[in-house]
């Protein structure tokens, strides 16, 4: 998986994003959560999912619990076994490819470095976030300020968004002095890293792209 | 090198930041610019790499030259592989995935080939000793590590001065060593460095000339053998007095037993059993990571202890949250930012106390004498100086008028002047029967502050007993759970 061109990761990863919004029954949507939960042990994957799981569990139990009582069971299950598919997708996706790869692969299909640069840094900071968010919850809590997910707490969450803003902010300004001093703005950058898409890549490509075209007519029918 | 004649400065919107500055660095010579916080260092910094003016804008007057060019008309991309500039921030300073990524991220950017950028990447971390690190993420980085990396990421380029602005920072003594034996090696190779700081050490001796800067003018300009009296008459060298009149009483506020806590098969703390007397001042000392924050969260709730107990005033405590026990045991962390959200000092101040129904007018009258705040309870939290912010966070905590005050490293980020200030403040709230409990790598401050030292490392009590006894103690200093004596303060 490693070997792989980030172009051949994003494509396989954009179409099997696609594959989980295909599916339409709740059967095949079932095969698709077992395939995905058969593939990760295999990608070496298993227990950091087990890991994250405990963060979109609420997610996905949330839509479940608002479909049921808005549809029924059956509309419930469907949207909650998609998103649970959906973010499994999206985990294995950004597992397997850096925040480089993944600038190093929009540059590559056309989209500005400015633009795949930003995306990738932000991807970078996510981690930076929820650590800074984990310290303001402790500063707070250690002053009487709970802010532990409770209704009776909601009025308490300004405590939280105030000091995430003011650093992110701040934050932001010192990343781009970071940049600008090692010579973001420069025209003519190089890139040391050279990508190329092999034959066998563009037969996996190709193959994926059949069996989904084959998958869309088959839901449709 | 580089040349600033009659320099004054003012970013857009405030008042002269700079005043007239005036002096040279030479080819291979190892500067050093010291000064308080607010004192213009850092807008310094900003002038030798054209940050100032284009980026920050504002009105420049006077004339920086970098290598016979002129800052004013050359952009900061032309400059940074003339000024490799190394920032505060480490973690804005790192900005990629791996250490390898953030290495070439510059060389990328000067346009150079493949090829040549892999060859200087091997070349910088072997100099620089990193080869092991060429994988990790910079988040997964120590302290130390960090800063050498991102010395690394601009020393590759070749420029001719290497400018770091608070490169010692937070760091231990052991990181502190790493780094300056590493700026030593880079100066003998015949490279021109430019440290700033408002920590003074021994590295001050590893300079050739020293400048201190005060309100945005050169104070002193010489050796920096000779500085030693100007850093002390200008209390960037702190002159810590006594320590509070409050004796400790005999009765035991807080009592850990056998306190254990592991985090995935991790152990951080192992057995750690300790007795905090009513009253007392205690000094939690240890490297950056020997489980010192580890265990002050455990004093208010913030994590549960994997086995042990915790006794509080007699009563367990390890089951419960931090907002039971917020009215009870104040815990301050490194950072004020991460509190607060009120426009007024005020209010922030008052934050806690309100939330748990506690006002208690008289107590907070003392809260605004003790931190000085009278002044400034009108103003916005984020508008103060860094001193002011960090006298502000410490009032939010003591407003609930906890039994037991906790400091986690107090004096990162500080300068000499609030260094002193703090240790005053101490010793009042010590007079006012305020047991305290400070986790902190600053053995000077914790000599000036404490009655009594417990020495952790690798998440064990390794010491317990008085700061005069510990301070010279060779088996912990070879063992490195302390530092030497005046390791910090030369």
């Amino acid at each position: 998986m490693k070997r792989l061109d980030p172009r051949t990761k994003l494509g396989l990863g954009l179409m099997a994003i696609a594959a989980v919004f295909i599916a339409k029954e709740p059967k095949t949507l079932l095969v698709e959560s077992i395939v995905l939960l058969a593939a990760l042990p295999l990608l070496r994957m298993g227990k950091d999912l087990l890991h994250s799981l405990r963060y979109y569990w609420p997610m996905v139990g949330l839509v479940f619990i608002i479909a049921f009582f808005s549809f029924d069971l059956l509309v419930a299950l469907v949207l909650a076994v998609r998103l649970f598919n959906l973010l499994t997708v999206s985990f294995i996706f950004f597992r397997a490819v850096s925040p480089e790869e993944t600038g190093d692969a929009l540059q590559k299909i056309g989209v500005p470095y400015g633009l795949a640069f930003m995306l990738t840094t932000s991807m970078r900071y996510v981690p930076l976030i929820g650590q800074k968010i984990r310290h303001i919850i402790e500063a707070q809590s250690s002053r009487g300020i709970d802010l532990r997910l409770r209704l009776k707490n909601v009025g308490n969450f300004m405590a939280l968004l105030m000091p995430l803003l003011a650093q992110s902010f701040v934050l932001a300004d010192e990343l781009a002095l970071a940049m600008e001093s090692r010579g973001f703005g420069r025209q003519g950058r190089s890139s040391r890293k050279h990508y190329r898409i092999t034959f066998v890549e563009y037969g996996l490509l190709l193959s994926a792209l059949t069996l989904l075209v084959i998958f869309a007519w088959w839901e449709r029918g | 090198m580089i040349r600033l004649r009659h320099i004054r400065y003012r970013y857009p919107h405030t008042g002269w930041v700079l005043k007239g500055v005036d002096f040279s660095v030479t080819d291979g010579e190892y500067l050093f610019i010291g000064g308080a916080n607010g004192s213009g260092k850092s807008t310094l910094a900003y002038l030798f790499n054209g940050l100032i003016p284009h980026y920050f804008g504002g009105t420049l007057q006077g004339t920086v030259t970098i290598d016979d060019l002129n800052t004013l008309e050359h952009k900061v991309f032309e400059l940074f592989s003339h000024v490799g500039l190394v920032l505060q921030n480490a973690d804005a300073q790192l900005f990629n995935s791996t250490v390898e990524d953030e290495i070439a991220f510059g060389l990328e950017s000067l346009g150079l080939p493949g090829g040549e950028i892999d060859n200087r990447i091997r070349e910088i971390c072997r100099t620089l000793k990193l080869e092991d690190l060429l994988g990790r993420s910079p988040a997964t980085l120590s302290g130390g590590e960090k800063r050498l990396v991102a010395i690394a990421s601009v020393l590759c380029l070749n420029p001719s001065v290497l400018l770091l602005d608070e490169p010692y920072g937070d760091l231990d003594w052991e990181a502190v060593e790493r780094v300056r034996q590493t700026l030593s090696e880079v100066n003998r190779s015949g490279k021109s460095i430019i440290v700033i700081e408002q920590r003074m050490g021994k590295f001050l001796h590893d300079t050739s000339r020293c400048l201190i800067l005060e309100q945005g003018k050169l104070l002193y300009q010489g050796s920096p053998q000779s500085a030693h009296e100007v850093l002390l008459n200008a209390h960037l060298l702190p002159h810590y007095s006594t320590r509070g009149n409050g004796a400790p009483g005999k009765e035991p506020l807080l009592i850990a037993q056998d306190l254990s806590y592991r985090i995935k098969e991790k152990e951080i703390l192992t057995g750690v059993s300790l007795e905090l007397r009513k009253g007392e001042t205690l000094a939690l000392i240890g490297r950056n990571g020997s489980g010192k924050t580890t265990l002050l969260k455990h004093f208010n709730g913030l994590l549960r202890p994997t086995s042990g107990r915790l006794t509080f005033k007699g009563e367990e405590i390890q089951d419960k949250a931090p907002s039971e026990l917020a009215d009870q045991v104040g815990l301050s962390f490194q950072n004020p930012n991460d509190q607060f959200f009120k426009y007024r000092v005020k209010d922030e101040v008052m934050a806690g106390p309100t939330i748990l129904r506690k006002i208690q007018e008289d107590w907070l009258q003392e809260m605004w004498q003790v931190f000085e705040l009278r002044a400034l309870l009108d103003r916005s939290p984020y508008r103060l100086s860094e001193g002011e912010k960090k006298r502000v966070s410490l009032a939010s905590i003591l407003a609930t008028r906890p039994k037991l005050l906790v400091l986690d490293e107090p004096t990162s980020g500080q300068d000499g002047r609030f260094r002193e200030a703090l240790a005053t403040l101490m010793a009042e709230l010590k007079n006012r029967g305020i047991t305290i409990v400070i986790a902190t790598h600053d053995l000077d401050f914790a000599q000036a502050v404490a009655d009594r030292w417990i020495v952790l490392h690798e998440g064990r009590v390794v010491a317990d007993g008085a700061p005069e006894d510990l301070w010279r103690d060779e088996g912990l200093i070879r063992l490195g759970a302390i530092g030497r004596p005046n390791s910090d303060v030369g």
